[in-house]
């Protein structure tokens, strides 16, 4: 059951009529509700995942408990440490197990050994979201074992902050000292809130169904065929998959806040309009924040963060963008994406240049500077060419397609299908619309709120007209298979 | 929540209003096509006794024109560029079960040598033909059948029946490459600028492996409704400049058990070998469709005692 589904907008209409018509404000209730309905959500994916969703959820509740009571610092640490081995091993096993063995016996087999992967890899698939779950549960042990809050004795309560199933799948990752004081709380109705998260919902439709959908499709088109196409149309491809991530995506985490809302929780922002940042470090700040701020809180702050000398700081920036790239996905492609990244933040890092642009770009102006500009455009022209890492199936396929970019002719006009022009013409108007929000959490924020009535709807019914024309056979979003 | 719920109340109301004016986009979609045939079809205009089904190979070689020529007969090529065997299933089918279409003698299906079981990049289902006409009932319900839409949103919104070409409005105009003759047929009168006319024919043998099963049953389908219909099916392999795959007839003759006549083209004749005759590797240029079109209604004259 995807966002983008008549399910998922039947699924979503009773659990509403039944959480505010039915639960009330029985914060009881309410609690019992989501945790059914996440259950269920989840459930349809694939029933046996339900199992390993509640085994991270009792393992978190229970050692998360034993931490909190623990009499001796000994016992802290063992309970402690079997969690993080726990539910590290769980999404190493899942995710990460078959990687290892292939790449392992290619190099074995590099070295003239004749070893077959085949009969050790294991055929399983990677449950949806475990990524995300597991780093929910990750955070709440470590908050609890540094202290920073108390254990959750309700098992409701928990497995809501564990399950709960706007972010579920594809997050934001959520800290349990943001979310659970939420779940804990008596929650009613809110219309200002209520009409804010179905705006919210609108442009993350509209963002995945017509602009990220749009673009797959001759992304996909591209990368698929890339022997068969010039540098320009390649360039192109590139282009397209750059905006379909960041729009599938960010639409998916609009969605999640937007449904969240409706139920009177506020989950944490995800992304601040990462491609008008106007360096590498900016868009870091912007792109996918709570998976970086998981990584700064968790893993680069406990291995010394900026405070020791030069070779830490390399060390440290160096593991947290190639643990993130390894986050993704288990491929070469992702950990050189990390990489990359880290490579285009040292020389920012190194001459404190990475906290340069901290305020919103041309703020109360209507256009940036053309220094803002440039920034922006080179900014963008790097994390473009860092997706083609992203996107490709393997290593061979990246290079080769870079290749075949930086050719002759990619300052040739590129070779598109007609339709291409209008999914061009819909990035326009996007984008137009994202930098006039671009002050705001989300672009639509604001946007209209001024005006008349019946030209508001109009344009609502704008955006709408183009998901439902756009609404057919819908594609499942990039991060849940993450 | 009463508010919330009146105010969305109206909203959809107004929309529902709004979203009827896309009436006129999707009914007024079809006068900006140039290639009737399809709307033939869903109209009930096809009349002749020799159907011809093909890809591009059946669109530039037969021409369909020879058969009346010939041997007095109607006959109407149905044959799509780009098209693969799941959208010939289709468009027979569409012409069996639409009313007022004449149930036709013989069909001929144009089958691409060898790729026209398994993958191949440059043939689909041409879902782009279909858009322009989804003022017809049966072109919106066959895209809810592929899942292309969703059922519940098609009956309710006029805009979730569209597609995106349609917000194109370009009148569609002929190129030198997409004429079509009043007998259906698209011949080329040009060689392509990146034809490589060297001859040097190659002989493969055809191998089952990477045969799509979708491909496999709408081949299975196609035959099936012939043979439920009463209507004589041949299966005809066009020439390749290069290549002439060994067995691939033979796999035709399994797949239909039988029932098809598979024929394929005289490759004695020099008309083959020789490069004036072709578009590309894969198609005939005008004059070599005419001569390969007489070679094939002289099949059909001998297969009928004509």
């Amino acid at each position: 059951m995807v966002f983008n589904s008549i399910e998922f907008a039947l699924f979503f209409l009773l659990v509403f009529i039944l959480y505010w018509f039915i639960a009330g404000k029985n914060i009881k209730w309410q609690n019992m509700l989501l945790l059914g309905a996440s259950l269920f959500f989840y459930g349809c994916w694939d029933w046996r995942f339900l199992l390993l969703l509640s085994f991270s959820t009792f393992l978190g509740y229970f050692t998360g408990i034993r931490i909190g009571v623990a009499k001796s610092i000994s016992w802290k640490k063992f309970w402690f440490r079997l969690s993080i081995i726990l539910n590290v091993g769980f999404l190493a096993v899942f995710k990460y197990y078959n990687f290892f063995v292939d790449s392992f016996t290619g190099l074995f087999n590099s070295f003239g050994m004749h070893l077959d992967s085949s009969s050790i890899t294991l055929n399983v698939i990677l449950p949806v979201g475990i990524s995300f779950y597991t780093f929910h549960v990750l955070s709440y042990v470590i908050d609890i074992y540094y202290d920073r809050i108390k254990s959750e004795g309700k098992l409701v309560d928990f497995s809501v902050f564990v399950a709960f199933f706007p972010l579920l799948v594809a997050g934001p990752i959520e800290r349990a000292t943001h979310l659970l004081p939420q779940i804990q709380k008596e929650r009613v109705f809110d219309y200002s809130k209520a009409v804010d998260g179905l705006r919210q919902i609108l442009w993350g439709l509209f963002k995945k169904v017509v602009i990220a959908d749009g673009c797959a499709e001759w992304a996909n088109m591209i990368f698929d065929g890339h022997t068969d196409y010039s540098g320009s149309t390649l360039f192109m491809g590139a282009f397209f998959f750059s905006i379909q991530i960041y729009c599938d995506f960010s639409g998916y985490s609009d969605i999640a806040l937007g449904t969240s809302r409706l139920f009177g929780i506020e989950l944490l922002r995800n992304f601040s309009f990462p491609y008008f940042s106007r360096d590498i470090a900016e868009f870091w700040r912007r792109w996918h924040i709570s998976l970086t701020t998981w990584f700064r809180d968790y893993l680069y702050i406990p291995l010394g963060g900026s405070k020791g000398g030069t070779w830490m700081k390399i060390r440290n920036t160096f593991i947290i963008f190639l643990v993130s790239g390894f986050w993704h996905g288990a491929n070469w492609t992702f950990i050189v994406w990390g990489g990359l990244n880290a490579i285009y933040f040292l020389p920012l890092m190194l001459t404190n240049a990475n906290r340069n642009n901290l305020e919103i770009v041309a703020q109360g102006r209507w256009f940036p500077s053309i220094r803002e500009l440039f920034g922006m455009l080179i900014t963008f022209l790097m994390v473009l060419f860092g997706w083609i890492f992203f996107r490709a199936n393997t290593l061979t396929q990246a290079i080769d397609f870079i290749k075949r970019m930086f050719s002759a002719d990619l300052f040739k006009s590129p070779k598109l299908p007609e339709l291409a022009d209008l999914t061009i013409a819909f990035i326009i108007f996007f984008f137009i619309i994202e930098w006039m929000g671009r002050e705001n959490k989300y672009a639509l924020e604001q946007f209209g709120l001024k005006w008349y009535v019946p030209f508001r709807w109009l344009f609502y019914s704008f955006l709408i007209l183009c998901v439902i024309v756009l609404s057919g056979n819908e594609q499942v979003f990039i991060y849940f298979q993450f | 929540m009463r508010k919330l719920f009146i105010r969305l109340f109206i909203f959809t109301g107004c929309f529902f209003i709004l979203d009827k004016g896309f009436l006129y986009v999707r009914d007024s979609a079809p006068e900006l096509e140039i290639d009737k045939r399809l709307e033939m079809i869903l109209t009930g205009k096809i009349q002749s006794d020799v159907l011809i089904y093909g890809s591009s190979r059946g669109a530039r070689s037969v021409i369909a024109k020879v058969f009346t020529d010939s041997l007095g007969i109607s006959a109407y090529n149905l044959s799509f560029p780009g098209s693969d065997i799941t959208f010939h299933e289709y468009l027979l089918r569409l012409t069996l079960e639409t009313k007022g279409n004449k149930k036709p003698k013989s069909v001929i299906l144009v089958v691409d040598d060898s790729d026209e079981l398994k993958v191949a990049k440059s043939l689909k289902f041409r879902l782009d033909r279909m858009y322009p006409l989804l003022k017809y009932k049966a072109i919106r319900k066959e895209l809810v059948k592929r899942k292309e839409k969703k059922p519940i949103l098609n009956e309710l919104f006029v805009v979730h029946q569209l597609n995106k070409s349609n917000f194109l409005f370009k009148q569609q105009k002929f190129t030198t490459n997409d004429s079509i003759m009043p007998c259906g047929s698209m011949p080329i009168s040009h060689q392509k600028k990146t034809f490589n006319k060297i001859f040097n024919k190659e002989n493969y043998t055809y191998s089952t492996s990477g045969e799509l099963i979708q491909k496999l049953r709408a081949l299975r389908s196609f035959k099936n409704y012939c043979k439920k219909n009463n209507i004589e099916l041949i299966v005809v392999i066009p020439p390749n400049f290069k290549f002439v795959t060994v067995g691939f007839a033979d796999r035709l003759r399994t797949l239909t058990n039988g029932y098809a006549t598979v024929w394929q083209y005289d490759q004695s004749n020099p008309v083959y070998s020789n490069p004036d005759y072709f578009f590309d590797n894969a198609h005939l240029q005008t004059n070599g469709s005419y001569v390969y079109s007489n070679e094939l209604v002289k099949f059909y004259a001998q297969l009928h005692k004509r």
